[in-house]
């Protein structure tokens, strides 16, 4: 039993070893705490820095954000502000446009009168007038005649009425008023009843003279007329050619009407 | 002996208080002798005519209806003698007139009426030709001084007045107008006013060529739609092409087939067509893209319509196609003008254009077609919506100047004023055509509104 007892003792040694050791350890652990802990803070304010400082760039985008949205809505109500405007102001042309026409027409009326005066005053005798024939005959000017024959429709004298038209188409083929003259023809025509003689003439307009805009009026009474006879195949056929030649005629618009009730 | 030299002295009477004011009369050139057919007028004289009092029940009023109604025409001088006076002056059977002694007087026809079975003969004496112009006879089948009985006396002036001037009077026949909220009726000469419709919201009453029947514009649940109305049965129906919303402004084609009236679409109100033998179907006859177009007025053929647009931005007055085609403004347009035109009325002879216009409030004013001439007819108070009188000189129209808003009439050519209603509030107001000879259940459903 002799051999335990430097056991024990060794064991005392190591104990009083250790000691030191361990309480050393102890103290160590402690420093190490403090700069554990210190470290930690460090980190915690350079974290807390780092977020400060991400926050302010987030906030920082966010501002850019709302300020772009802000530019952006303002550009937009900008734009609507614009279109609206534009909107108005093509209207605005349109409705002076639209005046213009009607002041044009008017005053192509009142120069077609003013002309057909002068040529009444004005007007020169034939080239081909006999020297012995006594005094010179007169010749009417296109307009002259022109206005002959509106002014004897208007009284209801349609044969006079064509008379003059005719004459003025066989004299001044060339003329300005030549596709209104073969118009009025074909409406003499139509105030007589004749039906057939009055198709006819309108279809010699859109034939002769198909950039008049009497083109399109002449081909939609055709197309009337075809339908009130029950040629609704043709009447088709015509209201489709005022369409497609003539959009934007008031003839036009009133052909999709008329199509959409044969249908 | 006594009779007689008592009806000499009332002669002598009567030529005294006359001769001074005919004085004039008698100083116009003689007529230049040759052949001539019918009566001899002065320039820009109206030819005197002298009534001969009517020797039957109810003859006073026969007369009174006579002289009136040629007075009313315009285009004579009607000289009111006294009965008694000229009673001395009608010859006996187989006798003629003492022409001379007309002529004196200032005449240049008399018109005599005698009673005959079932109705009367009128007479007109040409007294510078000493001869008789023309004469007839017409059946008045209706009870004594109703309003058909007025109506068929009426007729007979009209014809009177055809063969002194060759126009035939406008007296026979009827205006519709709008007071309050209902459609009334009254005579041409303002007589035998009574009201058409009750209850509902009526406007923009017009006449159906055949005088018997009428379009107005009603108010309902469905807005306000287009009925027809027949004078003589009493009965109503909708145009059933009229959808819910706006139609107004009815106009019957002079044919009487078609009927047009303003219906609002797409933003804008569109003139429509519809034949009365469907009216389930209406075509558009405007393209006013937006704008406001109402109030068609036929042409006397049918071929046209005038119409009120707004297409340029004031109303202004078109005519067209009555197909829609052609169309052309027909007023005068000033570019940037706040004034505009409205209310066309085509006249039944089809030279003018009578409408309203703004010159100092809304006057009457009338264009001539063939030279777009413009006469100013009014000037005094509003006057708005004339319509046409059957002769084609004289219209109706609605004017404020007695301080309320009443019909007058006005004669184009010499611009004379008469005031057709006197109670409070009529407007919108159309002139019937020549009311045909019978007419006599009229009455009743004039009576019997709705």
């Amino acid at each position: 039993m002799q051999p335990t007892r430097p056991t024990e003792h060794s064991r005392r040694n190591v104990r009083f070893l250790a000691l030191p050791l361990i309480l050393a350890g102890c103290i160590a652990s402690k420093s190490d705490v403090t700069v554990l802990q210190q470290d930690i803070m460090l980190v915690r304010a350079e974290a807390a820095q780092s977020d400060s400082a991400r926050r302010q760039e987030i906030q920082r985008v966010m501002r850019s954000m709302q300020s772009l949205t802000d530019s952006v809505s303002a550009v937009a109500t900008r734009l609507t502000r614009m279109r609206t405007d534009m909107q108005g102001r093509f209207s605005a042309i349109e409705d002076d446009t639209r005046r213009l026409q009607e002041i044009a027409g008017q005053s192509q009326a009142r120069m077609q009168e003013l002309r057909a005066a002068v040529e009444s005053r004005t007007s020169a005798p034939p080239s081909s007038a006999s020297p012995s024939a006594g005094a010179p005959a007169v010749v009417p000017g296109p307009n002259q005649l022109y206005q002959l024959g509106r002014d004897q429709l208007l009284r209801g004298s349609t044969a006079a009425a064509r008379t003059a038209f005719e004459d003025l188409l066989a004299r001044y083929p060339e003329s300005d008023v030549a596709a209104e003259a073969q118009f009025y023809i074909g409406e003499t025509h139509a105030a007589e009843g004749n039906v057939q003689e009055a198709d006819q003439a309108y279809a010699r307009v859109a034939s002769a003279y198909p950039r008049s805009p009497r083109a399109a009026t002449a081909t939609y009474k055709r197309a009337v007329a075809a339908e009130g006879a029950r040629r609704t195949r043709e009447a088709r056929q015509l209201y489709n050619e005022v369409i497609s030649k003539f959009p934007r005629s008031d003839e036009a618009a009133l052909a999709r009407d008329r199509l959409r009730d044969l249908q | 002996m006594i009779g007689r030299a008592i009806a000499n002295g009332i002669i002598a009477v009567a030529l005294a208080c006359v001769l001074p004011q005919i004085a004039g009369a008698q100083q116009r050139p003689e007529p230049p002798r040759g052949v001539r057919i019918g009566l001899s007028y002065g320039a820009g004289v109206k030819p005197g005519i002298i009534v001969m009092p009517v020797e039957a029940v109810p003859g006073d009023s026969v007369r009174t209806i006579i002289q009136r109604d040629l007075d009313f025409g315009d285009r004579v001088t009607v000289i009111a003698l006294d009965s008694a006076a000229l009673r001395g002056l009608t010859p006996s059977a187989g006798r003629r007139f003492n022409y001379a002694l007309f002529a004196r007087l200032g005449a240049a026809a008399i018109v005599r009426i005698a009673p005959v079975a079932g109705g009367y003969r009128a007479e007109v004496h040409d007294v510078t030709g000493k001869a008789l112009l023309q004469s007839g006879v017409f059946m008045v089948e209706s009870a004594r001084l109703s309003a058909d009985w007025r109506m068929e006396i009426h007729g007979m002036a009209d014809e009177v007045e055809r063969w002194v001037t060759g126009t035939r009077g406008m007296s026979r026949s009827r205006v519709l107008f709008v007071r309050g909220s209902d459609v009334w009726i009254v005579d041409s000469d303002g007589a035998s006013q009574r009201q058409l419709t009750r209850g509902a919201l009526t406007l923009s009453p017009a006449w159906h060529p055949n005088g018997r029947t009428i379009a107005y514009s009603r108010y309902g649940e469905a807005g306000t739609r287009i009925e027809l109305h027949d004078l003589e049965t009493g009965a109503r129906r909708v145009v059933r092409a009229t959808p819910e919303g706006l139609n107004i402004t009815p106009a019957f084609s002079p044919d009487g087939q078609s009927l047009a009236w303003a219906t609002a679409r797409e933003g804008g109100t569109e003139i429509v067509f519809a034949s009365l033998a469907n009216l389930a179907l209406a075509r558009r006859v405007t393209v006013g893209r937006g704008s406001d177009n109402t109030s068609p007025s036929f042409s006397p053929d049918g071929r046209r319509i005038a119409f009120m647009s707004g297409r340029a931005g004031q109303p202004e007055v078109y005519i067209s196609d009555a197909d829609g085609t052609n169309v052309q403004l027909l007023t005068e347009f000033t570019y940037g003008g706040t004034s505009y035109r409205a209310s066309p009325a085509w006249s039944p002879d089809g030279r003018l254009i009578a409408y309203q216009a703004t010159a100092g409030g809304f006057q009457i004013m009338i264009l001539s077609l063939r030279d777009r001439a413009v006469k100013q007819l009014t000037s005094e108070g509003v006057n708005e919506d004339p319509s046409w009188a059957p002769d084609g000189r004289h219209l109706v129209f609605t004017s404020s100047r007695s301080g309320v808003r009443q019909l007058w009439v006005i004669d184009t050519e010499s611009g004379r004023l008469r005031q057709l209603t006197h109670a409070a509030g009529a407007r919108l107001s159309d002139w019937s055509p020549h009311l045909a000879p019978s007419l006599s259940s009229e009455t009743n459903a004039a009576n019997s509104p709705d």
